[in-house]
């Protein structure tokens, strides 16, 4: 027991957080990328912490679903971010404001 | 079988197969459809004799041809023939009717050079079917549904000349005052349907019989007691009847609907339409004869109408006018007859009336065919000597409405009111009725000799009438029939004579006592007399018939001597306000207009604002709070990314706070 569980949940709620400012606050959407895969792996963290903590490996076990899930994401917001920028000559999330009533 | 019932359908769809060729083809007919009409009617006339030569033989007939909706153990609706006497006679008279009408046509609207021929010949046409159909219905349902197309007919047919804005207007109001009365008809109908689980007519299976069934078991329909609730639903369908048969208070389109031809005039008043009303109770008299409430509203409403439309009669100064309240006074006779249990006088009425008031028409059609087309009986006069035809069959015609022996319509008319007496002297009440159809048998004698004289008697009193055109065999055969038929037909039942020689010649009565069982006139006179206690005294007809005959030949002669002179006058105007008031018909229009006008549409506009202000102010009310409350929250959605995800996030942490704060984390 090399470190105790509340630092791995405050490492994970840290990240989150970090996740959380970039997509509030950047109008780049890959940055949004970036930001929502911190606060995706923030979760992970956790999964992982108390999966060690419980001595149980479900948890593992999710953490490396939610990873694929991942990847699978990161795999269509690239498209979407393509589509985006042949639309706009931009990636700015911002301009993109015309699907709403 | 036998055979002739093999073939009885055809009695209705021969007129159809002419409505779909004058339709379709008429254009390029050499008679514009006219032929076809005469040849189906004919045949749908020969096919008639011929049932009722079964019929005669003792032979009835009652299937289902077509079952329209079929039900597991709940109500089926089928449509069906039924020949029995009743409806043989009534085939025999509609399409004897219908052949002497299109024939007729021949020579009133074909040689007139009118145009539209293949839509009238087509319209006559659908018109018999719809009556012939109407007459074997098996069930009141489709008997219903042949109703309304007879009145879809007329109405047709009354504004056949709707470029004329009278005709539009009396199609309208034909067809608007008889569906008032067809509304309470079709409520009737439900109701039998929901009550009895059958509409057949006839059988044990009917339901006459199972209203007869249901009163003496004593049993109670939705809380109400089954004579009351019988009482109820027979007053509904008799609702469409008064419409029907143009009785008071729905009589007023009668005499507007002779805007139309004179030949349709014939055909409704005589065989189809009006007379559907009265055959309509007669086909379902024994679920009325278990109803003494029933029976006497229907006899009281046919009394007033007699005279009602009686004293009308005589202060009209058109000939079609004159005849157009005369059948509804002669149809108040017939309602007076089935109303005290008179079955077979009043079916002897139908029958007679639908002779002599055709041919009255007729008539009527030939002399305004000879007066070039005017109405006016002031205009004509001396007219005997040009029509001589036309003048003796008329006569034929006129004495039978008038009722002087021995013309047909003496023999049914006194019938009615012998049985009217023979219950009146039993049951007080009925007194008023007998009196009032006795005064209108006075007044009918006044005005039908009144338009005879005004019309053939006298000096011309127009250049139309000193030079009348000429008529062809079209019109002059279907007269001589008729007027033959106007003078005998009353032959097959005179009461009278029966009695007072006691001869053995009731032969319509011994017609119709025959076939179904339930349907006879022997069982519908146990009804009347068992279950609706209705007694009749003991009184020779001797008597009754003198003064009846009295009466008419007073009216006849009165009507005679005032108005067959070189320059008639008119007297009846000397009454001052009661002639205004008759002449305005006892403002009776006005009243209907004043009801539509005055107090329905007011009604129904206090009901559409309340409506529009209160339900609909309501519901817009609750519906514009979410309209508003949407349209403010819908600016939330901009469609910046990063503002969704602040709110996410903002409503994420408010949950959480809210959590704590009641979950009771601090």
């Amino acid at each position: 027991m090399a470190a105790p569980m509340e630092a791995y949940l405050l490492l994970s709620a840290a990240l989150f957080c970090v996740g959380l400012f970039g997509v509030l606050t950047r109008r780049n959407a890959l940055m949004f990328l970036i930001s929502v895969e911190l606060m995706l792996n923030a979760a992970n963290i956790n999964l992982v912490a108390f999966s060690l903590y419980h001595g149980n490996l479900t948890g593992q076990t999710f953490a490396l679903f939610v990873i694929a899930l991942a990847a699978a994401e990161v795999a269509i917001g690239l498209g979407i971010i393509m589509v985006l920028n042949r639309q706009y000559d931009d990636v700015d999330v911002t301009r993109a404001a015309t699907m709403r009533w | 079988m036998d055979a002739a019932f093999t073939y009885a359908p055809l009695i209705a769809l021969f007129p159809l197969a002419s409505f779909v060729i004058a339709l379709a083809f008429g254009k390029y007919l050499p008679t514009r459809g006219a032929l076809p009409g005469i040849v189906a009617t004919g045949a749908s006339l020969l096919v008639s004799v011929w049932v009722a030569a079964a019929v005669w033989q003792g032979h009835v007939h009652h299937e289902v041809l077509y079952t329209w909706i079929a039900g597991e153990d709940v109500v089926s609706l089928e449509f069906g023939i039924l020949l029995d006497p009743l409806s043989a006679l009534m085939l025999v008279v509609v399409s004897l009717i219908s052949f002497l009408v299109h024939v007729f046509s021949l020579g009133y609207m074909n040689a007139e050079g009118e145009t539209g021929l293949p839509r009238y010949y087509a319209e006559l046409g659908l018109f018999s079917f719809s009556m012939l159909a109407f007459v074997y219905a098996d069930n009141l349902l489709m008997a219903f549904i042949f109703f309304e197309l007879v009145g879809v007919c007329s109405y047709l047919l009354i504004g056949f000349w709707f470029r004329d804005g009278a005709p539009a207007s009396a199609q309208k109001k034909a067809f608007l005052v008889t569906r008032f009365g067809d509304y309470f008809f079709l409520i009737g109908v439900v109701g039998i349907l929901a009550t009895f689980g059958t509409t057949t007519f006839v059988g044990s299976e009917g339901f006459p019989q199972l209203a007869e069934a249901a009163i003496a078991g004593g049993e109670t329909f939705w809380g109400i007691d089954a004579s009351q609730w019988v009482t109820l639903l027979g007053l509904l369908v008799l609702g469409g009847v008064i419409g029907k048969s143009a009785q008071f208070p729905l009589h007023t389109w009668l005499p507007d609907a002779m805007e139309g031809p004179t030949t349709v005039s014939a055909l409704i008043h005589a065989a189809t339409m009006v007379a559907a009303g009265v055959y309509l109770v007669a086909r379902m008299f024994g679920f009325y004869a278990v109803s003494p409430t029933a029976l006497a509203i229907i006899a009281f409403v046919g009394a007033f109408t007699a005279l009602f439309a009686a004293t009308m009669g005589v202060v009209k100064d058109d000939i079609k006018q004159v005849l157009a309240y005369s059948t509804i006074s002669q149809y108040g006779y017939m309602m007076l007859g089935l109303g005290v249990g008179g079955y077979v006088a009043a079916v002897f009425h139908l029958m007679n009336h639908a002779f002599f008031k055709a041919l009255l028409f007729l008539g009527a059609g030939s002399v305004i065919v000879a007066m070039h087309h005017k109405q006016n009986m002031w205009e004509m006069g001396g007219l005997k000597e040009h029509l001589p035809v036309t003048y003796w069959t008329f006569l034929a015609g006129s004495l039978a409405l008038a009722g002087i022996v021995p013309f047909s319509g003496f023999w049914s008319k006194d019938e009615v009111l012998f049985e009217a007496l023979l219950l009146g002297a039993e049951a007080p009440i009925f007194i008023a009725a007998y009196a009032m159809a006795l005064a209108a048998v006075f007044l009918t004698g006044f005005y039908t000799f009144r338009m005879v004289a005004l019309t053939f008697h006298g000096e011309a009193r127009t250049d139309d009438a000193a030079t009348p055109h000429g008529v062809g065999w079209s019109i002059k055969f279907p007269l001589v029939v008729l007027g033959v038929l106007a003078t005998v037909a009353g032959l097959i039942n005179m009461k009278p004579v029966a009695v007072v020689a006691d001869l053995d010649i009731l032969y319509l009565e011994t017609w119709l006592d025959a076939g179904f069982e339930t349907t006879a006139y022997g069982t519908y006179t146990t009804l009347v007399t068992e279950v609706a206690g209705f007694s009749y005294a003991d009184i020779g007809p001797l008597l009754p018939a003198i003064i009846a005959l009295v009466l008419a030949v007073a009216g006849a002669a009165l009507g005679y001597r005032t108005y067959a002179v070189a320059e008639p006058t008119e007297p009846v105007k000397r009454l001052g306000g009661a002639y205004d008031l008759v002449r305005a018909n006892y403002y009776q229009d006005e009243f209907q207009v004043w009801l539509a006008e005055g107090f329905t549409a007011r009604l129904a506009r206090a009901a559409d604002s309340f409506d529009q202000i209160v339900i609909d102010g309501t519901v817009n009310g609750i519906s514009t709070v979410s309209l508003r409350a949407g349209s403010r929250v819908r600016r939330l959605q901009r469609g910046i990314v990063t503002n969704y995800a602040a709110l996410m996030a903002a409503s994420i942490v408010a949950l959480l706070l809210l959590f704590a704060v009641y979950g009771g984390w601090f």
